[in-house]
């Protein structure tokens, strides 16, 4: 587990987007258990307090749940989890367009430049 | 919680503490930020009894300081005290014989977290191991509050990973965790509460994640913010 995190968004919510990356692409399968808070904790390097926060948003979310004592796993709900694809590339490409759209930039040329650039990235993996 | 209230200090005529409130919780790390010289040290000496306060209060779990505080709160002070000819391994013998809180297991284990050798001698140890080996010797102690005065000043890299990875472990618990730091850049993603002070006083006291999400700032943000207005 590798996360690089930037110090002005939430800790928290960047350990949920984690977890959502991870299932959107399958690293993490539908009834997965997961890390206990501690052991998260001491993976990512953050606060116990903040692996508390994220698990509890991610449980207010329906990403994962927990049944007593026992650990945590990913749900097995495919309405949560095929929106997750969705909403991780809409987020991205949210991102994409604010900071594009000050420069004025007609959309078939961008598109365009985003097409090449993106195959040449994909090259590279 | 340790609970400081209107804290006031004098050295001889000097004025170093001038109304100093704010609290630090149980299972928190609260981080005490400014540039030197600002009071850190003496806002912990102060919550530990070891200088007197001309004016304000110092709560510890709603009791004022007494003997028994010691019982609960451990100060780990910017250099170790142990005398210098001592081993590790003798140091920590001397710990357990004066303190009826010492935690064997927990010196055990971070012995071997922080990667020491009970048998070298504090004297011949680089300045990173000594920074380990003085945390070890508060961390062993089963205290409720931990004081730590800047933990990661003066030590390579590596040491301070190491250091800041107590924070994230087991053996810091659901203690509560007060440090002073003229550098936040290793540690800003790990603290619950800054409280950043200038001249004796508390500028601005916030949970860096409500911080993050209310404002989207950081830490240092906020520091610039504060200080350079």
């Amino acid at each position: 587990m590798k996360v690089t995190f930037n110090n002005r968004d939430p800790v928290y919510l960047q350990v949920v987007r984690y977890f959502k990356q991870e299932i959107a692409t399958g690293r993490l399968q539908a009834g997965q258990e997961i890390p206990s808070r501690r052991e998260l904790a001491g993976a990512l390097h953050i606060n116990p307090n903040t692996a508390q926060k994220a698990y509890k948003e991610m449980e207010e979310q329906g990403l994962i749940r927990t049944e007593g004592n026992s650990p945590s796993r990913i749900t097995t709900d495919e309405r949560v989890l095929s929106s997750l694809r969705e909403e991780l590339i809409l987020d991205a490409v949210h991102t994409f367009v604010s900071s594009i759209k000050t420069i004025d930039v007609p959309v078939d040329e961008l598109l365009h430049i985003v097409k090449e650039v993106y195959a040449k990235e994909r090259s590279k993996e | 919680m340790i609970e400081v209230t209107s804290v006031t200090k004098k050295y001889g005529r000097k004025k170093v503490l001038s109304g100093v409130s704010f609290t630090a919780d149980k299972g928190q790390i609260s981080c005490l930020i400014g540039i030197n010289g600002v009071g850190k040290s003496t806002i912990m000496k102060a919550i530990m009894g070891l200088t007197p306060i001309q004016g304000g209060r110092i709560l510890i779990d709603g009791q004022p300081i007494d003997k028994h505080l010691y019982e609960k709160v451990a100060f780990i002070p910017d250099t170790i005290i142990m005398p210098p000819q001592m081993t590790i391994g003798e140091a920590l013998l001397f710990m357990k014989d004066f303190y009826a809180r010492w935690n064997e297991g927990r010196a055990e284990e971070l012995l071997s977290f922080f990667k020491l050798n009970r048998d070298d001698r504090i004297s011949d140890l680089s300045k990173g191991n000594a920074a380990k080996t003085n945390m070890l010797l508060g961390l062993a102690l089963d205290v409720d509050y931990l004081l730590m005065d800047e933990p990661f000043s003066g030590i390579d890299m590596f040491s301070r990973e190491q250091i800041a990875n107590v924070f994230t472990s087991h053996l810091i618990e659901d203690r509560g965790v007060l440090i002073t730091t003229h550098e936040i850049h290793d540690i800003e993603h790990l603290i619950d509460k800054a409280v950043l002070l200038d001249r004796g006083t508390v500028l601005k006291e916030f949970l860096t994640e409500e911080l993050r999400l209310s404002e989207g700032k950081s830490v240092v943000d906020v520091m610039r913010e504060v200080y350079q207005t």
